[in-house]
C-alpha cells in the first residue's frame, strides 16, 4: 500500500514538472521585445542592416552621374566573431534594400566567395560541352554577354570582450562595410555600426 | 501677491506703534528682495539656442542646485514628463529620395531610451517593404533635445508612419 502510494506521487509529480516545460511558441518578428542576449540575434543584424543602407543611400554616392545603375558584387564579408555567423544573414537584406533603391543592381556571375549563382557558369559549360548540340542555340547563353561589376561591397564583423566589472562583460560587435569603385580601386562609401551588449560573466557571448 | 497680502495684515494687526510700523516696512522690503532675486536667479538664459549646457555642467541657480533637483526630478518622475516631438523636417536629397528628420525634447529629468520604426508609403499609401523598416534605439538625454533622421528606401516613397515603443 505503501509502495503504491510513493509510485503514484512520483507520477504525479513527474506529470506535474513535466507539463512546467515552457511550450514551443512562434517568435514575433515585426514586434518582438524580449530581452537581448550576448550573442547576435536577427534584431541585430536587422539593426546593422537597416542603418547600413540608411547611411548608403543618404551619402548619395550610389548615384550614377549619368543615370542608370550601377552593377554591384558582394566580395568578402569577413566574419571575425566566436560565433558562426553567415554573412548572408546581413547582405542578403543590404542587397534587397540596394536593388530596391533603384540605383544598384547585383551580380550573380562575380562573388567574394564564388559566383553567388553558380549556374551562371554551368549553363556556358554546358554550352560548350557535347550535349550542348543537343540545345537550340537561340537559347544557349553567347559568349560575352555577362556584366562585369563596378563596384564592390566588402566588411568584416568582428567582436571585442572586454570585463566591465566582477560580475558583468561587456561584447561589442562591430559591422563595417566598404564600396570600393573596381575600375579605379577608389573607396566609395564606407560606415561601421556599434552594437554593444552588457551582461553577466555567466552568458556566453558564441 | 502673496508677500504683499501678507504684508496688508500686518500693517492692520501693528497700526499702533511707530516702531512695530517701521519694523513691518524693513520685513517687506526684505521679502520683495528675496523674491526679486529668486525669480531673475530661476530664469537661465542660454547664449545660443544652438547650445543646450545640461543641469549638471552649467552653474547652479536657486531653481536647479544640488538641493532643489532632486525635488524637481521626483516632480517629473511624478507627473510623468516624457518625450514629446516638437519638428519634423521632409525633403528630398539629389538622389530624389524622401528624406525626413524629427527633433524632439526630453521634458523628464532622466535618459529616456525609445525605439521607432519608420513605415514609408507611397502614393497610394501602401507601405513599400523595406529591410530598412525596423524597429532602431533612440537614446534622449534628461531635458535635452535630440534627433532622428532617416532617408527612404525607394524614390516612390511619398509619405511616411513612425511608430513608437519603450526600448527593451
Amino acid at each position: 500500500m505503501r509502495a503504491k502510494r510513493l509510485l503514484l506521487g512520483f507520477f504525479l509529480s513527474a506529470s506535474f514538472l513535466l507539463s512546467c516545460a515552457p511550450e514551443t511558441e512562434n517568435i514575433d518578428t515585426v514586434n518582438e521585445q524580449a530581452k537581448a542576449v550576448m550573442a547576435l540575434d536577427y534584431r541585430d543584424f536587422n539593426r546593422a542592416a537597416s542603418e547600413m543602407i540608411q547611411s548608403m543611400i543618404q551619402s548619395g554616392k550610389l548615384n550614377k552621374p549619368d543615370g542608370g545603375r550601377y552593377v554591384m558584387t558582394t566580395g568578402r564579408i569577413v566574419n571575425d566573431t566566436m560565433q558562426r555567423i553567415d554573412t548572408d544573414q546581413l547582405m542578403a537584406k543590404i542587397e534587397q534594400d540596394l536593388m530596391n533603391s533603384g540605383q544598384v543592381v547585383m551580380t550573380s556571375a562575380v562573388g567574394g566567395a564564388g559566383a553567388p549563382d553558380q549556374m551562371v557558369y554551368d549553363v556556358r559549360d554546358l554550352r560548350d560541352s557535347e550535349v550542348g548540340d543537343e540545345f537550340d542555340p537561340d537559347t544557349l547563353a553567347a559568349k560575352k554577354q555577362l556584366i562585369a561589376p563596378e563596384l564592390s561591397i566588402t566588411g568584416k564583423i568582428f567582436q571585442r570582450n572586454l570585463r566591465y566589472d566582477k560580475k558583468r562583460q561587456q561584447v561589442e560587435y562591430y559591422f563595417q562595410l566598404k564600396i570600393t569603385d573596381l575600375t579605379s580601386g577608389l573607396r566609395f562609401w564606407q560606415e561601421e555600426v556599434l552594437i554593444g551588449k552588457r551582461g553577466s560573466n555567466k552568458s556566453v557571448a558564441w | 501677491m502673496l508677500a504683499g497680502l501678507w504684508s496688508y495684515k500686518v500693517l492692520r494687526a501693528c497700526n499702533d506703534s511707530k516702531l512695530q510700523e517701521t519694523q513691518v516696512m524693513k520685513t517687506i522690503l526684505n521679502v520683495l528682495l528675496i523674491i526679486t532675486a529668486v525669480v531673475l536667479s530661476g530664469c537661465y538664459e542660454s547664449h545660443d539656442e544652438r547650445i543646450n549646457l545640461n543641469e549638471e555642467i552649467r552653474s547652479d541657480t536657486l531653481m536647479s542646485n544640488i538641493l532643489t533637483r532632486p525635488v524637481g526630478a521626483a516632480f517629473s518622475a511624478l507627473i510623468g514628463q516624457g518625450i514629446e516631438i516638437t519638428h519634423v523636417v521632409t525633403g528630398t536629397n539629389k538622389a530624389g529620395f524622401m528624406v525626413l528628420q524629427v527633433d524632439g525634447y526630453n521634458r523628464s529629468t532622466g535618459v529616456r531610451r525609445f525605439e521607432y520604426k519608420i513605415e514609408w508609403l507611397d502614393d497610394r499609401g501602401m507601405v513599400i517593404d523595406s529591410a530598412a523598416s525596423t524597429w532602431l534605439p533612440v537614446s534622449a538625454k534628461g531635458k535635452s533635445r535630440f534627433s532622428f533622421s532617416s532617408v527612404a528606401p525607394s524614390r516612390d516613397a511619398v509619405d511616411f508612419k513612425i511608430n513608437t515603443r519603450k526600448a527593451g
